[in-house]
């Protein structure tokens, strides 16, 4: 469990209303239109929540591309260089856990933008459409390992 | 309730330590997510005279989710509505985790030097305001003189 799910109490009741939400999305786009009884189920949400229940606002990046982020190593982070979501210094954690995101460059704690690109595809500095970029594959890198597992 | 991560704990010590200035946020003693705040009205705005109080409280989920900030003091602005609430884009969907309590007051701030009419909350003061623009100034000027804290 990460620092910022434990101080949030993120917990797996938070999970299964998440699940709830998207069953409640998918039905009213199926048959919102249609289904007098749904639209007034509707009505009974939040005004200030609907949008983002109803036609499902809240969209992040997929998971896959949060996994893949590339991970800044340790020794080319400097002390006093922190992450703009929770205010700590990388360096106070023993083994810092940073990502950078393409194009911008733009680096956080993994656990802390994780967090964010779940429901948003933007770079919390810059406002960076993170999703727009191709992924460059470095195909150098996955020959040299290949050339390892042959001779190795 | 979840202990208060250390990123409001060191937002709060800056706040006091390094205050913006013509901005003041201070803690509810019971509650350190709940902010008393004051904010100057900007010089050569109508607002000029008078300091405006506000509350400002931060959810659960901040800083993935914006404050919420409200006017307590009454103002007549076309961007802020009777009940104090305030149209302000990164309050909404341009929040991004990495601005702080002290860069949304300060866009506050900003708001008030600049009002803007084509973007409003209380549609009727939005209305004066593009009718007769010097009018609206005049009200707003006399709204500070009769419900905000001298400076």
């Amino acid at each position: 469990m990460s620092a910022y799910e434990e101080e949030h109490n993120i917990s797996n009741e938070d999970n299964s209303r998440r699940e709830l939400r998207a069953q409640i999305h998918e039905l009213y786009q199926e048959n919102g239109q249609s289904n007098t009884l749904l639209q007034l189920l509707s009505q009974l949400i939040p005004e200030s929540m609907q949008e983002e229940w109803l036609q499902g606002k809240e969209e992040g990046c997929p998971e896959y591309f949060i996994d893949s982020l590339p991970r800044v190593a340790k020794n080319k982070l400097k002390t006093g260089d922190s992450c703009s979501i929770c205010c700590c210094d990388y360096m106070d954690d023993q083994y810092p856990l940073v990502v950078e995101l393409p194009h911008c460059n733009h680096r956080f704690d993994l656990e802390c933008v994780a967090v964010w690109l779940s429901k948003s595809k933007t770079c919390p500095l810059c406002r960076d459409d993170v999703l727009s970029h191709k992924p460059s594959v470095d195909v150098s890198k996955a020959e040299i390992e290949e050339d390892w597992g042959m001779y190795g | 309730m979840a202990s208060l991560p250390k990123r409001i704990i060191k937002e709060t010590e800056r706040l006091v330590s390094d205050p913006v200035p013509g901005i003041t946020a201070q803690p509810h003693e019971d509650n350190l997510r709940y902010f008393q705040v004051t904010i100057e009205g900007p010089q050569q705005s109508p607002y000029e005279s008078g300091v405006f109080e506000l509350e400002l409280f931060l959810p659960d989920d901040y800083p993935m989710e914006a404050p919420k900030v409200r006017f307590l003091t009454k103002i007549y602005h076309p961007n802020i509505d009777r009940l104090g609430r305030i149209c302000l884009d990164v309050l909404k969907t341009n929040w991004s985790p990495a601005l702080q309590i002290r860069t949304v007051l300060l866009s506050i701030q900003a708001l008030l030097a600049s009002p803007n009419p084509n973007d409003p909350l209380a549609n009727d003061v939005a209305e004066d305001w593009i009718k007769n623009e010097e009018a609206a100034i005049e009200k707003a000027r006399e709204w500070t003189r009769l419900y905000a804290k001298p400076k």
